[in-house]
C-alpha cells in the first residue's frame, strides 16, 4: 500500500509538471499543443547529449534542457501559432498545426539523436528501504522531489510575480489584460516558451530513471490531454490534480492489475469516458486559476 | 483650457456596420465629460477607438497634442489612459489585490505603487475589507469600485469610464457618482464618462455630449443641457 503511494506520488509529479505546461498553453492561447509529448522527449535527450556525450553534471544537462526548450517554445509560438491564431478564427487551425509540430519533432529527433532509447546512468546510487513497506531507489526519490520543488516554485512564479499576474490576467480576460498594459503577443509567446520548457524539465528528469525514445512523444501527449481533461482544462489545480491522480492510477494499476494483464490503460480509459460522461468540465473546470 | 483629447471626424466600422460616423468630441484638462446616448448609439466605440482596442477607419485622434490613433491598446495605457470598460471586466479568479495589481502593471517604482495601493483602499474602505476576496464573488456594486481602483493604479491622466453604473443597484450608483466627482476633485485627471443613466451624467459632469447612431446629435454645458427640452425628451424622461 504505501509502496503504491510512493510510486504514485513520484510519477505523478512528473505528470503534473507536464500537464500545467499543457494547460498554461490552452488557458493563454487556447491551443492544444499536441506536440507536448515530442517536447517532453526533445528534453530527454538534450539532458542525455549533455551528460552522456558531453561528460558535463547532470544539473548542467536540465539547465540545458530548460533553455532549449524555452528557446524552441517561443520559436514554434512566434513563428508558428501566433501568425496561425491571428489570422484564423478557428480552433481546428491550430490543432492541424500542433499536429503538424508534432510530427515535424519526431522527425527533428530522428534526424538528431536516432531512433535509438537513450539513458543517462543513476545520478545517485542506493535504495532506501523502509521496512520492506516502501522501497524506493534514492534517484528516483531525488528526482520526484527536484520535480515537486517545480511545481512549488512554479505555483509561486503565477501567483507572486509581475509576469505570472499577467499572465493569468490574459488567460482570465485578454481585453482587459490589455486595457493593464499587457502585450498579448509578448505575454503568449513568453506562455508557450514556459510551457514547452516545463516538458523539457520533465524529459530531463525521467530520463535519469526510464530513459527516453522517439516513440514516446505521442503516448505522453496523449496521458498530458488525459491529465487535464481529469482535472479541468485551463487550471492550475486542475492540472496537479490530473497528473497526481493518473500517476496513482498508473501506480495501482501497475501493481494490482499486472496479475490480469496489460491493461492498466484500458481501465484508465474506461473510468475516464465514465467520469467525463458524468462531469465533463473536469474536477475543477474553466478556466485558469 | 488646453485639451488633453481631441477626437476629430472619426469613422469607425464593425465589419459592415457603420459605427461612428465622423464623431468629434474633446476633453480639456481637469474636465469630466459625459457622453450619453441609447443603446447602440457608438458611445463605447469612442472609447475602443480612444484606446486602441479597435481601429479607426479615418479621422484622427489626438491626445496631450500628439497623434494616438494607431497606438496598440497596452501603449495607450502607458501614455496616462486607463479604461474602466463596459460590464467592468474584473479578473474573476484573482483577488481583489491581484486585480489592483494588476491596474499598476506598466509601473515599475514599487513605493510609489504602494502609495497608490494606500490611496485607492483609503477611497474604497470596501475593497480593503475585501482586499483578499476573489473578485467574482463580490456583488456588481463592489466589483465596480475595484475596477475603478483598478484603473487608477495606472495614475492616469485620463480616465474613461464605460456605464459604470450599469447592472448596479440604485443606492450604490450614488455612491459610484460621489467617487467620481471625488476622483475628480482629489486626482489630476480628466474624466470621459459614458452613460446611459443621463441624469447621473449629466449631474456630475461640466460638459457633455449626447450621440445618436453614430454622430453627435447634442452637445453643451451639462447644466443647460439637463434643462434643454430635446434632451429632456430623449434621454432623461421617464427615466428615474
Ligand atoms: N464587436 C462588434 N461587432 C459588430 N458590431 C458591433 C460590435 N460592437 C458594437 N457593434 C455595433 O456597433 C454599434 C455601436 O455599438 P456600441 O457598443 O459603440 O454602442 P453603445 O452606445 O456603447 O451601446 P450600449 O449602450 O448598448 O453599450 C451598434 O450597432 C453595435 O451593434
Ligand atoms: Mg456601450
Amino acid at each position: 500500500m504505501e509502496q503504491i503511494i510512493a510510486n504514485g506520488l513520484y510519477l505523478g509529479a512528473q505528470y503534473a509538471l507536464i500537464a500545467l505546461g499543457l494547460t498554461l498553453i490552452f488557458s493563454l492561447m487556447n491551443v492544444l499543443n499536441f506536440a507536448h509529448g515530442q517536447m517532453y522527449v526533445f528534453g530527454g535527450f538534450v539532458t542525455y547529449t549533455v551528460v552522456v556525450q558531453l561528460g558535463l553534471p547532470f544539473i548542467v544537462g536540465l539547465f540545458a534542457s530548460a533553455v532549449v526548450l524555452a528557446i524552441m517554445g517561443a520559436a514554434i509560438e512566434k513563428f508558428l501559432f501566433a501568425p496561425v491564431v491571428r489570422r484564423s478564427k478557428r480552433d481546428e487551425s491550430t490543432m492541424l498545426l500542433a499536429a503538424g509540430v508534432a510530427f515535424f519533432l519526431d522527425a527533428v529527433i530522428l534526424l538528431f539523436f536516432g531512433e535509438k532509447q537513450r539513458g543517462v546512468p543513476k545520478i545517485v546510487n542506493g535504495v532506501l528501504n523502509l521496512d520492506m513497506r516502501i522501497i524506493m531507489p534514492y534517484d528516483r526519490i531525488l528526482i520526484g522531489v527536484l520535480a515537486i520543488l517545480l511545481i512549488v516554485a512554479f505555483i509561486a512564479f503565477m501567483n507572486y510575480s509581475r509576469t505570472g499576474r499577467a499572465m493569468r490576467a490574459l488567460a482570465q480576460d485578454k481585453m482587459a489584460a490589455q486595457l493593464m498594459g499587457v502585450n498579448v503577443s509578448r505575454y503568449s509567446m513568453i506562455g508557450f516558451a514556459l510551457g514547452a520548457m516545463l516538458a523539457g524539465l520533465v524529459g530531463g528528469l525521467l530520463v535519469t530513471i526510464t530513459g527516453v525514445n522517439l516513440g514516446m512523444g505521442g503516448p505522453t501527449s496523449v496521458k498530458a490531454f488525459l491529465m487535464i481533461m481529469i482535472g479541468g482544462a485551463g487550471v492550475i489545480s486542475g492540472a496537479i490534480a490530473g497528473g497526481f491522480i493518473l500517476g496513482m492510477m498508473e501506480s495501482v494499476g501497475l501493481t494490482v492489475l499486472s496479475a490480469y494483464g496489460d491493461i492498466t490503460y484500458l481501465v484508465i480509459f474506461a473510468s475516464l469516458m465514465v467520469f467525463l460522461a458524468v462531469r465533463p468540465q473536469g474536477l475543477m473546470g474553466k478556466p485558469w486559476g | 483650457m488646453t485639451k488633453i483629447l481631441s477626437v476629430e471626424n472619426v469613422e469607425l466600422y464593425y465589419d459592415h456596420i457603420y459605427a461612428l460616423k465622423g464623431v468629434s468630441i474633446d476633453v480639456a484638462e481637469g474636465e469630466t465629460v459625459a457622453l450619453i446616448g441609447a443603446n447602440g448609439a457608438g458611445k463605447s466605440s469612442i472609447l475602443r477607438a480612444i484606446t486602441g482596442l479597435r481601429p479607426i477607419k479615418s479621422g484622427q485622434i489626438n491626445y496631450e497634442g500628439q497623434r494616438l490613433d494607431g497606438t496598440s491598446a497596452a501603449e495607450v495605457v502607458r501614455k496616462g489612459i486607463s479604461m474602466v470598460p463596459e460590464g467592468r471586466r474584473a479578473f474573476p479568479l484573482m483577488s481583489v489585490k491581484d486585480n489592483l495589481l494588476m491596474g499598476a502593471f506598466t509601473r515599475t517604482d514599487k513605493a510609489e505603487i504602494e502609495q497608490t495601493l494606500e490611496n485607492v483602499l483609503t477611497r474604497f474602505p470596501r475593497l480593503r475589507e475585501r482586499y483578499n476576496q476573489q473578485a467574482n464573488t463580490m456583488s456588481g456594486g463592489e466589483q465596480q469600485m475595484m475596477v475603478i481602483g483598478r484603473a487608477l493604479m495606472a495614475k492616469p491622466k485620463l480616465l474613461l469610464l464605460d456605464e459604470p453604473s450599469l447592472g448596479i443597484a440604485p443606492k450604490l450608483v450614488q455612491d459610484i457618482a460621489r467617487a467620481i466627482v471625488a476622483i475628480s476633485r482629489d486626482e489630476k485627471v480628466s474624466i470621459l464618462l459614458v452613460e446611459q443613466n443621463s441624469r447621473m451624467a449629466l449631474s456630475i459632469s461640466n460638459r457633455a455630449y449626447a450621440l445618436s447612431t453614430g454622430s453627435i446629435a447634442l452637445s453643451g454645458n451639462s447644466k443647460d443641457l439637463m434643462n434643454d427640452d430635446r434632451i429632456k425628451a430623449a434621454y432623461l424622461g421617464g427615466e428615474l
